[in-house]
């Protein structure tokens, strides 16, 4: 009695647990994603696509974790070690970042996949390069394909198109016109330049950009990628150093930027209208808009100092779309990096105040809004060959230097002479 | 009373399970620092044995120099201000009566025991160009400044916020150790003349000895070790006048990939504060025997 009773207990579990079992047959896959979208309005846009990839391959189940940048990339060299770590990971670009990656043979070249779904015509082929690593990890710039980006950026400058209006200024076409702004909207007593450098970082996108107008994209291309002979000590390195500090000195920028922060103070001056510029990167586009509205604020390009016909600035695209080496679905992966990139994505981006690497279609363009803007200025240095890099990704002290010509502990050409000293100190 | 000595096998099975998670957490990682310390590794590449060269490497190192000057200078404001505050909050806490003391005390303990990230936090903002510290010293005449961003004033102002974090957990030992120090002493020093000063000198500091090698280490270690308040308020700037130790640590190992550098300068660190603990304790233990 006691036995049967037993029985039919097993018998009415082992039935209740049928449903539980692993549906073999169905070939359940999960794919894991690490991206950086963090953002509660990034939402909805990143689980729109991962619906149709799913709705597109049934039993697939994307399995998504999402970190800050930092933590993205402090996390992701372990994780890619990592038998379950994420199938498609967003790769942050540089020798210390992807380099390092593939000298641990930890990413999954990506050239097959780019021929057989055509990524090379995404953008540029100058922009794959930075997505590029040489065999060994050493240098970026050449080697095989190791990310696929969606996001492109521009560090130039927001102005107020009121302030403007109202000392009769206009978008400068030259280097020159655009320093004879400064001191006029001093006078009117706005801050001409509004500049936060608390953090270092800021001070890499804004004495970068006066050091990309001095120089040919391939002074700096050749210091970023180390290509042979390349040196920081040239002339459009002293003189953008030099023109810095005199802009400094002027009192062009914001009034005690070396202990204001970018993100809260900096953002807050020019939001409030107290300074007339903002030399800053199109990502602060969002705030912008979400604080002011399309139509009030403009962007253009920093005019080149020594004549170039299309204005060379740091710009970029964003991080990199990468598959791990050891991942047991690469030609998923692959596909989920195809959907990601698409001109499908990018036109989702777009709507969610996105500059997208891919090139957005002109026709949806509204003229007169900032996000028109940011198009035309991606365009411009996408199409005429000058994005140009954070000197971060090869300098590391960058940040710390540009502090130190900024204080005044140096001069222009020490500081130009300690970051050769760093660079050729480089391994 | 000694059963525990008598069966010396079960007093091992109750110290286990700590013993386990110390040995786990704590032991481990700190052999496996020492080990890595010997490799270049990125710290997720085949780690190379190299021997010394990092440690060869460190010394030369300026970055490594200028981070441990740095890290002696803030001991000067986590450790020798705070005790001196310490000494002379406990001191009047502990003679005078004042209304409302439970509340002073804690409130002069909450920054030991607040986050340093939410320290920083508030002292970013209150060090800003119009912030509350700029205006305070512009009603006295005295010109603002961008503080944390100053090359002359960054490890200055760095610093006092360490003076605010750490003079609570002084203030609270003393006031503990006043407590054990004989009214009596107090008592024949006031009839032999003394005034507050001496007593103070002459029964508070030597009474309170042992509880100052206490703070004295504790917020030594804290001096050299201070990772989180400095990369909030100034990420080691301007230049690299407020780098600390610990952060170049960081930056080697998950910045550069340099995690067997990285290892290096961390044992290195672990080195210094553990003989100069070391030997603060003996020299204490020793006028102990010599009061004796």
């Amino acid at each position: 009695m006691m036995k049967k009773q037993l029985l039919m207990l097993f018998v009415v579990f082992a039935l209740l647990a049928i449903p539980l079992l692993p549906t073999a047959a169905q070939d359940q896959v999960t794919l894991v994603v690490w991206d950086n979208y963090v953002r509660d309005a990034e939402q909805a846009m990143i689980e729109t696509l991962h619906a149709q990839f799913e709705a597109a391959h049934p039993g697939v189940t994307i399995q998504r974790e999402s970190y800050e940048t930092s933590d993205l990339t402090t996390l992701l060299p372990r994780a890619l070690s990592d038998a379950g770590g994420p199938d498609v990971a967003m790769i942050n670009q540089g020798v210390a970042n992807m380099g390092a990656l593939v000298a641990a043979n930890l990413l999954l070249p990506l050239n097959d996949y780019a021929d057989q779904y055509d990524w090379w015509s995404r953008y540029g082929m100058g922009l794959h390069a930075r997505n590029s690593v040489v065999a060994d990890g050493s240098r970026i710039g050449s080697g095989d394909l190791y990310g696929v980006s969606n996001i492109a950026e521009v560090v130039a400058i927001f102005y107020h198109k009121d302030v403007f209006e109202e000392l009769g200024l206009s978008i400068p076409t030259t280097f020159d016109e655009f320093e004879a702004m400064l001191p006029a909207i001093k006078e009117a007593d706005y801050t001409p330049i509004t500049f936060g450098n608390l953090d270092a970082w800021p001070g890499i996108h804004t004495y970068g950009a006066v050091l990309h107008s001095y120089s040919t994209p391939q002074q700096i291309d050749d210091v970023i990628f180390g290509n042979e002979g390349a040196t920081f000590d040239f002339e459009g390195a002293h003189l953008s150093a030099a023109k810095f500090k005199e802009w400094i000195d002027a009192g062009y920028f914001s009034n005690g930027f070396e202990g204001m922060d970018n993100d809260v103070a900096a953002f807050g001056e020019f939001a409030n209208k107290e300074s007339a510029m903002w030399l800053a990167g199109s990502w602060n586009s969002g705030p912008i808009i979400a604080s002011l509205g399309e139509e009030a604020v403009g962007f253009f390009l920093l005019p080149s100092a020594i004549g170039a016909e299309t204005p060379y600035t740091i710009g970029g695209i964003g991080l990199g779309y990468g598959i791990r080496a050891t991942s047991e679905n690469p030609d998923l992966a692959a596909e989920y990096i195809d959907l990601m990139t698409s001109s499908d994505a990018a036109a989702l981006l777009f709507e969610n105040d996105y500059l997208p690497a891919v090139a957005v279609d002109p026709s949806v363009l509204t003229e007169g809004t900032l996000t028109a803007d940011l198009v035309n200025a991606w365009n411009t240095i996408s199409s005429g060959n000058a994005v140009g890099h954070y000197l971060d990704w090869t300098l590391p002290d960058a940040g710390a230097r540009i502090q130190e010509l900024a204080g005044g502990v140096v001069t222009p050409d020490e500081f130009v002479a300690n970051m050769e000293a760093d660079y050729m100190a480089l391994p | 009373m000694d059963s525990a000595f008598r069966r010396p096998f079960q007093a091992y099975l109750l110290l286990l399970p700590g013993l386990v998670i110390y040995a786990l957490f704590v032991l481990l990682p700190i052999v496996s620092t020492v080990r890595y310390s010997f490799y270049d590794w990125t710290g997720f590449s085949d780690p190379t044995y190299i021997g010394l060269d990092n440690y060869a490497e460190l010394i030369r190192d300026p970055d490594v120099l200028k981070a441990i000057g740095n890290n002696l200078f803030f001991v000067i404001f986590y450790t020798i201000i705070p005790i001196v505050l310490g000494l002379f909050l406990a001191s009047v806490m502990s003679r005078g009566r004042l209304k409302g003391m439970v509340i002073f005390r804690t409130g002069l303990f909450v920054p030991q025991v607040m986050s340093a990230v939410v320290v920083g936090i508030i002292w970013r903002w209150l060090f800003t160009l119009d912030g509350p510290i700029n205006t305070l010293l512009q009603a006295v005449g005295i010109e603002p400044r961008a503080w944390l961003g100053d090359f002359v004033f960054a490890p200055y102002a760095v610093g006092a916020v360490g003076t605010w974090v750490e003079y609570g957990l002084c203030m609270v030992l003393f006031l503990a150790g006043v407590q054990n120090i004989d009214e009596e002493l107090y008592d024949a020093a006031r009839v032999m003349g003394a005034n507050a000063w001496q007593q103070f000198r002459y029964v508070t500091l030597p009474g309170l000895r042992q509880q100052i090698v206490v703070a004295f280490v504790l917020t030594f270690i804290a001096a050299l070790r201070v990772f989180d308040l400095v990369f909030v308020l100034t990420n080691g700037g301007p230049g690299k006048q407020t780098l600390v130790t610990s952060m170049l640590v960081y930056e080697e190992t998950f910045e550069r990939n340099r995690a067997g550098y990285g290892a290096a300068i961390a044992v290195m660190l672990a080195i210094i504060i553990v003989v100069v603990s070391a030997a603060v304790f003996r020299y204490q233990s020793r006028q102990d025997a010599e009061m004796v």
